[in-house]
């Protein structure tokens, strides 16, 4: 462990980290486009209009549980006044990468953990940081329509229970400084949250935790990190440490390397089944081919790899396999089989992964590449990519693919969704309506 | 399940394709080739920070005195600070509407730009929800 001293914090790693994210993030995408629907309890529902995955302050009010399937609630919607909305991910994925774009404006350290949330590296005196935690949230707001929250503390683990506290007191004003707070008022807060309000400790381990007489946060800060580790794991002990000042879980810097290329996502529901991995694999590749054809990119390595949640206790696996392609290639054919093939028999079935990428490296401008003519993949002298390509462009993303990502039936992570909203900010003929009149 | 569509890249909504003079039919190459440095990127032009830029719509004639028509699309920059005399999108009745924003001494006044249309007033800027300031108008002719 350790102690970098303020000289070196200032010049090298940043000395706090704040959590921001968005409140109730899909149901404030909506809301950005749809003033009406401000002070309306409002629920956004998952693929195929099924289950709650977002919900408003107000429909929170109403006692609707997240996970809540609407079906259930479809009878009583109009008694509550309470509005549904498919899903919309163009939209949420536009305003995301507005929201990070914007936070990566105020640091040089930032983590895109979600798609509504993001660690940053900040320095500062405490005063200082709540400051700009204030001018973090006005300028995401003014910019995006998005009200946020930041949690500021000197370990991700208490950034994110001081983002908690932020969201729970309003006269916070959506920020809260750990270290501008009296550590006997911290302490006293922690004592009355239960263990599972913290980060990585889900309800199952929870529970073993209750067994062992740590009800909350405060029991699990002052239980014996060592000790603590051999009865769970270095995970459990990293917690604990954190929540006791200690850094030790880093901020992870995305790579920006122009001569790389991540496709990468955390899945909301774990995928376990191979055949499925499969299908998310093959899409990436292909979404992969697509934008080395667009950058007239060819690469020579690609990287395949899965993984189950950090927090996941049994059941870990993390595959990661490089496979070196054939010859400089843009071939969505061959990119797709790389990607198939490479976690072959290293996936394993019925294992929740969490999430999985494709990162292809050793990029090359195409053209300045001499390519022996049998080095040429067959496809690309059909122009399979261009074709692809056209196809897409005129008839949408999910018109062809090639293998598994070319089924029609779709598979169950794309969505129906019945109640949508326009993708106000992706699709031209959908652009919000101003009124003149 | 969800993969979510995070882009790192906002999209950007007005492309211009470029077309370079390469090649002319005889084989020469085009005497503009060593000038050509790339089309002329709309993006660049038009939008100063595409972060904060949303296109929108227009439904309705009460900017028309403004050269805003029904059915033209609209450059909005959430980053500007409305100021007196801009055209705004604000939040009225839950509603976005297109108003030019009057700021004087006796409190906010929204015109429409059409006599047909009556003005809101509002006493004070901070009673107004503006949603953005619009830059530019894409008329149609």
């Amino acid at each position: 462990m350790r102690h970098p001293s303020a000289a070196d914090t200032s010049r090298r790693k940043p000395s706090r980290i704040a959590l921001v994210d968005a409140n109730s993030f899909y149901v404030s995408c909506e809301r950005v486009f749809d003033p009406s629907l401000a002070g309306v309890p409002t629920v956004v529902l998952s693929n195929n209009d099924g289950c709650v995955v977002a919900r408003s302050n107000e429909a929170k009010a109403l006692g609707i549980p997240m996970g809540e399937p609407w079906f259930k609630l479809a009878a009583r919607a109009k008694e509550w006044g309470l509005v549904q909305r498919s899903s919309n991910y163009e939209l949420y994925g536009d305003l995301s990468a507005r929201f990070m774009e914007l936070l990566g404006r105020h640091t040089n350290a930032l983590e895109v953990y979600s798609v509504d949330e993001a660690f940053l590296g900040l320095n500062g005196e405490p005063e200082e940081l709540v400051t700009e935690g204030q001018q973090i949230r006005r300028t995401v707001l003014r910019n995006t329509g998005l009200p946020v929250c930041v949690g500021i503390a000197p370990t991700k683990t208490l950034a994110k229970f001081a983002n908690r506290i932020a969201k729970q007191n309003p006269a916070m004003n959506g920020v809260c400084n750990l270290d501008t707070m009296p550590p006997a008022h911290v302490d006293h807060i922690m004592s009355r949250v239960p263990v599972t309000g913290i980060w990585g400790i889900a309800g199952r381990l929870g529970k073993r935790l209750n067994s062992m007489g740590i009800f909350t946060i405060a029991d699990l800060k002052a239980s014996d990190p060592v000790v603590m580790r051999k009865k769970f794991s270095v995970l459990m002990q990293r917690t604990i440490l954190e929540l006791n000042g200690i850094p030790c879980i880093e901020i992870e810097l995305e790579r920006e390397d122009k001569k790389q290329m991540i496709f990468s996502r955390s899945f909301s529901t774990p995928v376990t089944t191979i055949a499925e991995m499969h299908q998310v694999l093959s899409i990436y590749a292909q979404s992969a081919a697509a934008r080395l054809a667009k950058g007239e990119q060819l690469a020579k390595v690609m990287n395949v790899f899965a993984g189950t949640s950090h927090f996941h206790q049994s059941a870990s696996s993390f595959p990661s396999v490089t496979v070196k392609l054939p010859a400089p290639t843009a071939d969505p054919v061959i990119l797709t089989k790389a990607a198939v093939g490479a976690l072959d028999g290293v996936l394993m079935e019925g294992v929740p992964y969490a999430r999985a990428g494709v990162i292809l490296t050793d990029l090359s401008p195409a053209g300045y590449q001499p390519q022996f003519d049998e080095f040429v993949s067959v496809h690309e002298h059909r122009n399979i990519g261009d074709l692809l390509g056209k196809v897409k462009g005129k008839y949408g993303t999910a018109s062809i693919g090639l293998g598994r990502a070319g089924m029609l039936a779709p598979p169950d992570w794309t969505m129906s969704r019945k109640h949508s909203s326009p993708r106000y900010t992706t699709e031209w003929a959908e652009l919000p309506v101003v009124k003149a009149s | 399940m969800v993969i979510g569509v995070v882009r790192l890249h906002p999209v950007q909504p007005v492309q211009l394709t470029e077309i370079s003079p390469i090649s002319v039919p005889a084989g020469f190459p085009s005497p503009a080739q060593d000038y050509y440095d790339g089309g002329i990127d709309l993006n660049k032009h038009l939008i100063a920070d595409t972060t904060c830029t949303f296109i929108v719509r227009v439904s309705g004639d009460s900017m028309s005195d403004a050269g805003i028509s029904d059915g033209d699309e609209l450059i909005v920059d959430r980053s500007l600070e409305p100021t007196d005399g801009c055209v705004v999108v604000a939040i009225l009745d839950g509603e976005l509407t297109i108003k030019r924003l009057k700021l004087g001494p006796n409190g906010v006044v929204l015109k429409a730009e059409n006599r047909d249309y009556p003005d809101i007033t509002v006493a004070e800027l901070s009673d107004l929800s503006v949603w953005g300031v619009v830059t530019r108008c894409l008329h149609y002719v």
